[in-house]
């Protein structure tokens, strides 16, 4: 048989360079799953909570109720999952190490325990250990944050995910700081009074006083929107964002096709969000401006997105990808809704507030939900096969991502999904309870899809399926 | 008598090394710069699809492990290199077919 060698009649070996950095840059496969799988028990009970309560769905979300279920997702489901995936994914998309495991483990303790007290405090309406439990969380998030600071400081070549991630970090502490001091405004600080305690302390109680005396100058409502909007879109957006500029050129076989776009569509989100996170704490009318300026922002990146897609060399997009094109689309009538929620002449009635919550609902389950089903389909079967396979290969023939999972209920999941939104988004602008929990049923179905693919792709570092090359090895 | 491999032997020995997000063996997705064999000894230079792939090191590992598998091959050296970058018109009629490129 002829050598068919593509590249040897085209590159000289002369001119190759050996790779600078080949080091591993995986983290252990423990880490991410341990947030995963943590995540994935925090949206089932999320879940099932609505489908048990719908009218939190269904009614205007502040009460002590939708805020517990909205940091049970936010805090539980999303942020874990998207810190185990970040933990992963940055290393990859930033071509480097994670600064250090042992502060990921650690900062994964801080946050199981912060994220549950808060959600059990809110739920008791407790805000004095909210805050406590928020200060743990807090403390988690720090050594998140500086973990990844530090692995960005090795990064050799600056580039557009390195600009995204760094954002998103700055985001994620005002949104911490931010949660922590509307905590501290609600709460009194009356129980030490004459009691003879540490200077330490009373400096700390000090500043909670002035802290919460801060805050009383702002409407809750307000304070409360302008916090989620940091975290949902300085956080969660900007990585989504920002890691997808990596991510679906890679899994695309395609390129960014204009890096100045791509450049501008994450300068633009920052400034539109910097405004968008003060007037909307300030009730301005100028939030429907910096709330256009977030739209352009998101419009850039869907262009360029497109833009890759259509450079593609890979005819056929998987599931994962779909699901997560399918999220991105969702960003749409997102900031149509957006747009339409910050027009400073809406009159403040009860459909406006379905209206937001509709909002909030398609932003966590939508947008940021689907993008993530998307990607846990391309995360979990990589770390199960890295663990599992990785030795492996070359001495047998192992499965490929894909075989490890099935793409069948993967395909029913992504409808249920769509069903779902579609359905729950109804119950909720008709204030019924009943189609709204016939939505989240649909949701559920689809977490079923995908708990039996992620016990399948498991099963896999239980039970690897390896099968012997054919017979041309060493007789040895 | 021990008989030394030709590049057609090696290179189907790593045509069972598959990218395993592609589907597809290395030879045909064109990762495969360049091979030397010299006596018993064989070394290859290869890419991956983009750099940072979190696989490198399992797929250069795999590679290593598929010519140390081949009869006659007693030590193999494996160089990841990234000049020039991967691209996905190096991939052959096989590889364009296995992973749906077009």
């Amino acid at each position: 048989m002829e050598a068919i060698l593509p590249l040897s009649a085209t590159v000289s070996p002369v001119t190759t360079r050996p790779a600078a950095a080949a080091e591993p840059t995986v983290p252990s496969i423990w880490l991410p799953l341990s947030f995963i799988v943590t995540g994935l028990l925090a949206l089932l009970t999320a879940v099932g909570w609505m489908i048990a309560q719908p009218d939190l769905l269904t009614t205007y979300h502040y009460n002590q109720n939708i805020i517990a279920l909205t940091h049970l997702v936010v805090l539980g489901w999303i942020c874990s999952v998207v810190i185990g995936a970040t933990y992963q994914l940055v290393p990859v998309a930033l071509e480097t190490k994670l600064y250090s495991e042992r502060l990921a483990k650690c900062q994964f303790v801080f946050h199981l325990v912060g994220f549950v007290g808060m959600v059990w405090m809110f739920k008791t309406w407790n805000m004095k250990q909210v805050g406590h439990f928020g200060s743990i969380l807090g403390l988690g998030a720090g050594l998140f944050i500086y973990n990844l600071a530090r692995t960005l400081l090795r990064v050799q070549k600056w580039n557009i995910v390195a600009t995204a991630l760094a954002s998103s970090l700055a985001w994620f502490t005002l949104s911490i700081l931010a949660g922590l001091s509307i905590a501290a405004g609600k709460c009194s600080y009356d129980s030490t009074e004459g009691a003879a305690v540490a200077s330490g302390v009373r400096t700390l109680i000090a500043g909670l006083r002035s802290m919460g005396a801060f805050m009383s100058r702002f409407d809750a409502i307000s304070a409360m929107h302008a916090h989620a909007h940091l975290g949902l879109i300085g956080l969660f957006t900007m990585l989504v964002v920002g890691v997808s500029y990596k991510l679906v050129p890679m899994f695309t076989l395609s390129e960014i096709q204009n890096r100045r776009r791509a450049g501008l569509s994450i300068a633009l989100l920052n400034a539109g969000l910097l405004g968008a996170f003060l007037s909307i704490l300030l009730r301005s009318p100028f939030k429907f401006v910096f709330g256009m300026v977030v739209c352009a922002a998101l419009g850039m990146y869907g262009w360029e997105i497109a833009a890759v897609l259509k450079a593609r060399k890979r005819a056929a997009l998987d599931w994962g990808v779909r699901s997560f094109i399918t999220a991105l689309c969702l960003l749409a009538p997102l900031g149509l809704l957006g747009a339409v929620l910050a027009w400073p002449r809406l009159p403040l009635n009860v459909f406006t507030g379905q209206l937001e919550n509709l909002y909030g609902f398609l932003g966590a389950f939508g947008f940021v939900t689907l993008a993530i089903i998307g990607m846990l389909h391309k995360i979990v079967p990589f770390l199960a096969w890295f663990k599992t396979y990785s030795p492996h290969v070359g001495r047998f023939r192992v499965p490929t991502l894909a075989a490890l999972y099935s793409e069948h209920l993967q395909r029913i999941g992504y409808w249920t999904w769509l069903t779902g939104l579609a359905a729950a988004g109804a119950g909720i602008l008709l204030q019924s309870d009943v189609v709204a929990r016939l939505g989240v049923i649909a949701l559920s179905f689809t977490l079923l899809m995908l708990a039996v693919n992620i016990a399948k792709i498991l099963s896999h570092v239980l039970q690897p399926k390896l099968s012997p090359l054919p017979g041309r090895a060493k007789s040895s | 008598m021990t008989t030394i491999p030709d590049e057609s032997q090696v290179l189907e020995a790593l045509r069972e090394v598959i990218d395993p997000e592609l589907g597809c063996n290395l030879v045909d997705l064109g990762l495969i710069y360049d091979i030397k064999i010299d006596g018993g000894a064989v070394s290859v230079a290869m890419t991956v699809t983009t750099p940072g792939c979190p696989m490198h090191d399992s797929l250069r590992a795999g590679v290593r492990n598929a010519l140390l598998n081949l009869e006659g091959v007693a030590s193999a050296e494996v160089d990841l290199v990234f000049d020039p970058p991967w691209h996905p018109s190096m991939m052959t009629e096989v590889g364009r077919r296995m992973t749906g490129a077009y």
